[in-house]
């Protein structure tokens, strides 16, 4: 039995040794031909550039719907485009057929080469702001996969088109699904899209309310880093209290980078939740120096002598931003409330620092 | 030698022999199927992102790193350079100077234009408390400077964890270099999945390897047979096992140089150990044991392409004291969570992992040198098979080497690092060394590693620290 052992392990070491031999060798040949590819597409497109001939679109449609010749394809344009970056941004305009009649034999494909073809739409901005409806209507399908990256190359394509019908859906169907997605893959990916903002915004708002938590609070941190325009329904929503408390909390942060001054009084409130709901009373202490004013200060003052650790560090925090003087904040540091003196020192002098350092440069 | 004493003398061989095909053939299955999964999925994941299948590098979590020195002059300042260039936007980097008896805080106060600052430090777990603290002003990322009293690397992490501001931060030690893009690798598991509580890196030695701003210039075997022989065993320590325990959830290790975690969920747990000396996987397995007796949802993962390059050990002394801390850290551990052992309600955690490093981790060394004392003793009373046990050796050597080399390869092809022939050859030559003789002087350090030891709450790991190779 052990002699049988022994031929097998030694069987498996062979094996090994070959396994280890193809491997070296696959990648070493590899990448020569992807080097003697990508060098023939360069010259190809160089001579038709230089002769201002028109795109032998059934060539590259032949030759591009091979993966390995997209890949290819992909290194030549990165190598042109470090040469002259206009001339080849129109070759690619030139060849805008060629890519949407490809998006058809890519979705074919399976997953992996699936969603290769996503990421060079979006990477090269191929019908960017266009709002193409048939290439839009077919990446929602790539949306629909299972696979996270070829999901996540769809949306940025998606994105990359700019058609809000479109975006739309794909923010349906991902939220729909049960597959976890992190919130920011929406709201940096929105900042992307390439279309009427004013236009996905509207869209955005009727479909809110059917919105899981997940992505309300993806869409309003998406408001919140695009403008300032969507405050008056921000505003509302933080008002309801049937609402989420994390969708709530996005909505103090928007009002935290977008001074909106209904929103103020509300934003004095929350800092009373002081107890079971802190959260509150601590990202409105932040928001609260973005709303300079006496009331303010004696809000942030009352705030910094908190028990709670987060509640006072963003209240003194936010004393700093709004510029406060010692003199004015005298009462607390000759307070008994050591915590608070300690931890308003502490901005201050980090903020002294940054000053002399700032002059001194 | 009575007949009936020779009699004895041959059951009991007969049946240590069969324990040894038993155990052996257990190792070499777990060694194969884990070299066998480790390369197909970093081949896979080569091909992946050949074809742009991965998270795009826009997504940022916001990350402290820190790094607890103790008595680190010669290294910290590189290791700080390095960090200020990694590619990344929303980090910071919190030093903990553990009561260093030399330099350490003077040179990164005095490199980085540091000042001093009575900055209040949230104490949410125990640590010694800080003498004083410095930050920069002028960086492309914050740098905080904590002078604390002694305490060990444990407590310097803890003090390193009350002190940082984002939600997730990584442990590195002060004599490595994080590669340029291991910040954004080592989170993506976090924004492909929100239950990840822990990441581990790969560790690889940086011994011989030039870098610039964190990128690798030149990459070959160390002059050191010793740093060399462990390129190898990191290799395939972290390719194979690593990779196979990430499968099933069930990794027990995030090695101390370079690992990424959930801040809360720390907190939560109580932070490091410092009654332990493998704080880094005490910590991994209190994870795994809280999470699974509460019932949380949580994936502790392993990303195979984030990488820091670290110091290992030139000269046998060192790796000795290295690796007998190593094996005092894994008992503790083991035993301190000795729940996990054949507990089905901690599922594959207990029921593979915990066996395993119990088995051929812990146990390893042991088991080993009876094996060698066994093979003396059938010897000795000419019960040998003296050609069948040189074949049987011969062939556990070749086939510990082929793996060893395929872990080598399957990790420098995946990362596009080009090996010569003559490193391959030195490779090879080196795999059947560490495999035949390094592993049984090893064996022979981790089994008489509690030999004189004392119980060292403030123990620091040392070995001789060299420049790091960066241009």
């Amino acid at each position: 039995m052990v002699e049988t052992l022994i031929y097998i392990y030694l069987l498996i070491c062979v094996s090994m040794i070959v396994f280890n031999v193809v491997t070296i060798f696959v990648f070493h040949h590899q990448d020569k031909k992807l080097s003697r590819r990508s060098e023939n597409f360069k010259q190809e497109i160089e001579d038709q550039i230089k002769h201002n001939a028109p795109v032998d679109e059934e060539y590259l449609k032949k030759k591009l719907k091979k993966v390995k010749y997209l890949t290819a394809f992909e290194k030549t344009l990165d190598r042109l485009f470090q040469e002259d970056e206009q001339q080849i941004r129109e070759y690619i305009e030139s060849i805008y057929p060629v890519f949407a009649y490809l998006t058809f034999e890519y979705l074919e494909k399976n997953q992996l080469q699936s969603a290769y073809f996503p990421f060079l739409i979006k990477k090269y901005g191929i019908f960017k702001g266009s709002g193409d409806v048939t290439l839009s209507t077919e990446l929602l399908k790539l949306v629909h996969s299972k696979n996270l990256y070829c999901k996540e190359n769809a949306l940025e394509a998606i994105y990359t088109i700019g058609n809000a019908d479109a975006v739309l859906e794909a923010l349906e169907i991902l939220d729909r699904a049960e597959q976890y997605y992190h919130q920011k893959m929406v709201t940096d990916g929105l900042l992307n899209f390439s279309g009427d903002f004013e236009e996905l915004a509207d869209k955005l708002w009727q479909k809110f309310p059917r919105f899981t938590v997940n992505m309300k609070t993806s869409v309003l941190s998406y408001f919140r880093l695009h403008s300032d325009t969507q405050a008056a329904n921000v505003l509302r929503v933080m008002n309801d209290n049937q609402e989420d408390r994390e969708v709530r909390f996005c909505c103090i942060r928007y009002f935290a980078r977008h001074k909106y001054q209904p929103a103020y009084q509300n934003l004095l409130d929350f800092t009373q939740y002081t107890e079971k709901d802190w959260e509150y009373a601590a990202i409105s202490a932040t928001a609260l120096a973005t709303y300079p004013g006496d009331k303010t200060i004696e809000t942030l003052k009352d705030l910094l002598r908190n028990r709670n650790w987060y509640i006072r560090y963003n209240a003194a925090e936010s004393l700093d931003r709004l510029g406060m003087d010692y003199e004015s904040l005298i009462d607390i540091f000759s307070g008994d409330d050591r915590y608070a003196s300690e931890m308003l020192q502490y901005r201050f002098d980090r903020r002294n620092l940054s000053e002399q350092e700032a002059v001194t440069v | 030698m009575s007949p009936e004493t020779f009699e004895i003398i041959k059951k009991i061989l007969e049946i240590v022999n069969v324990f040894f095909v038993i155990y052996l053939i257990g190792y070499s299955t777990f060694l194969f199927l884990s070299v066998v999964i480790g390369s197909s999925e970093l081949y896979k994941k080569h091909k992946q992102e050949k074809l742009q299948n991965a998270i795009t590098e826009t997504y940022y979590i916001p990350i402290s790193i820190i790094v607890p020195a103790h008595n680190e002059e010669v290294t910290v300042v590189e290791t700080v350079h390095s960090l200020l260039s990694l590619e990344y936007t929303t980090y910071e980097i919190v030093v903990v100077d553990d009561g260093s008896t030399d330099q350490t805080a003077q040179k990164l106060i005095e490199a980085y234009n540091m000042k001093p600052l009575h900055r209040p430090i949230h104490r949410r777990i125990e640590c010694q408390p800080e003498e004083f603290v410095y930050e920069s002003v002028d960086q492309k990322v914050p740098i905080t400077l904590i002078r604390k009293k002694n305490g060990g690397k444990a407590d310097s992490l803890n003090m390193g964890i009350n002190a940082c501001r984002f939600p997730y931060f990584i442990c590195m030690d002060a004599d490595s270099v994080l590669q340029y893009d291991s910040l954004f690798k080592i989170s993506r598991p976090i924004i492909e999945n929100p239950n990840v509580v822990a990441v581990g890196g790969v560790v690889r030695p940086s011994n011989s390897v030039t870098l610039e701003n964190g990128r690798v210039l030149n990459y070959r075997l160390p002059k050191s047979i010793i740093a060399s022989m462990q390129v190898l065993e990191y290799d395939r320590s972290f390719l194979a096992s690593r990779i196979m325990f990430d499968k099933y959830n069930g990794s027990l290790i995030i090695s101390g140089a370079f690992g990424l975690f959930k801040k809360e969920t720390v907190i939560t747990v109580g932070g490091y150990d410092h009654s332990t000396m493998g704080e880094d996987m005490e910590l991994v397995v209190k994870l795994h044991e809280f999470c699974r007796a509460s019932q949380t949802p949580y994936l502790i993962k392993y990303a195979n392409d984030a990488v820091c390059w670290s110091q290992a050990p030139e000269k046998l002394r060192d790796l000795r004291r290295q690796r007998k801390r190593w094996h005092i850290g894994l008992f503790q551990t083991m035993w301190k969570h000795r729940v996990l052992f054949l507990n089905p309600k901690y599922g594959a955690v207990s029921l593979i992992s915990y066996l395993y490093f119990l088995i051929y981790e812990l146990l390893s060394p042991f088991i080993e040198i009876f094996g060698i004392a066994t093979v003396v003793a059938a010897y000795v009373t000419d019960l040998l098979n003296v050609p069948f046990m040189i074949l049987f050796f011969l062939i556990y050597a070749v086939f510990g080497c082929i793996l060893t080399i395929t872990a080598f390869f399957a990790r420098t092809y995946t990362a596009d690092l080009k090996v010569t022939a003559g490193e391959f050859l030195k490779a090879s030559l080196l795999c059947f060394f560490e495999t035949s003789v390094l592993r049984f002087i090893m064996a022979w350090v981790r089994a008489t590693a509690f030999i004189g030891y004392k119980h060292k709450k403030l123990h620091w790991g040392k070995i001789e620290r060299k420049q790091i190779n960066i241009k």
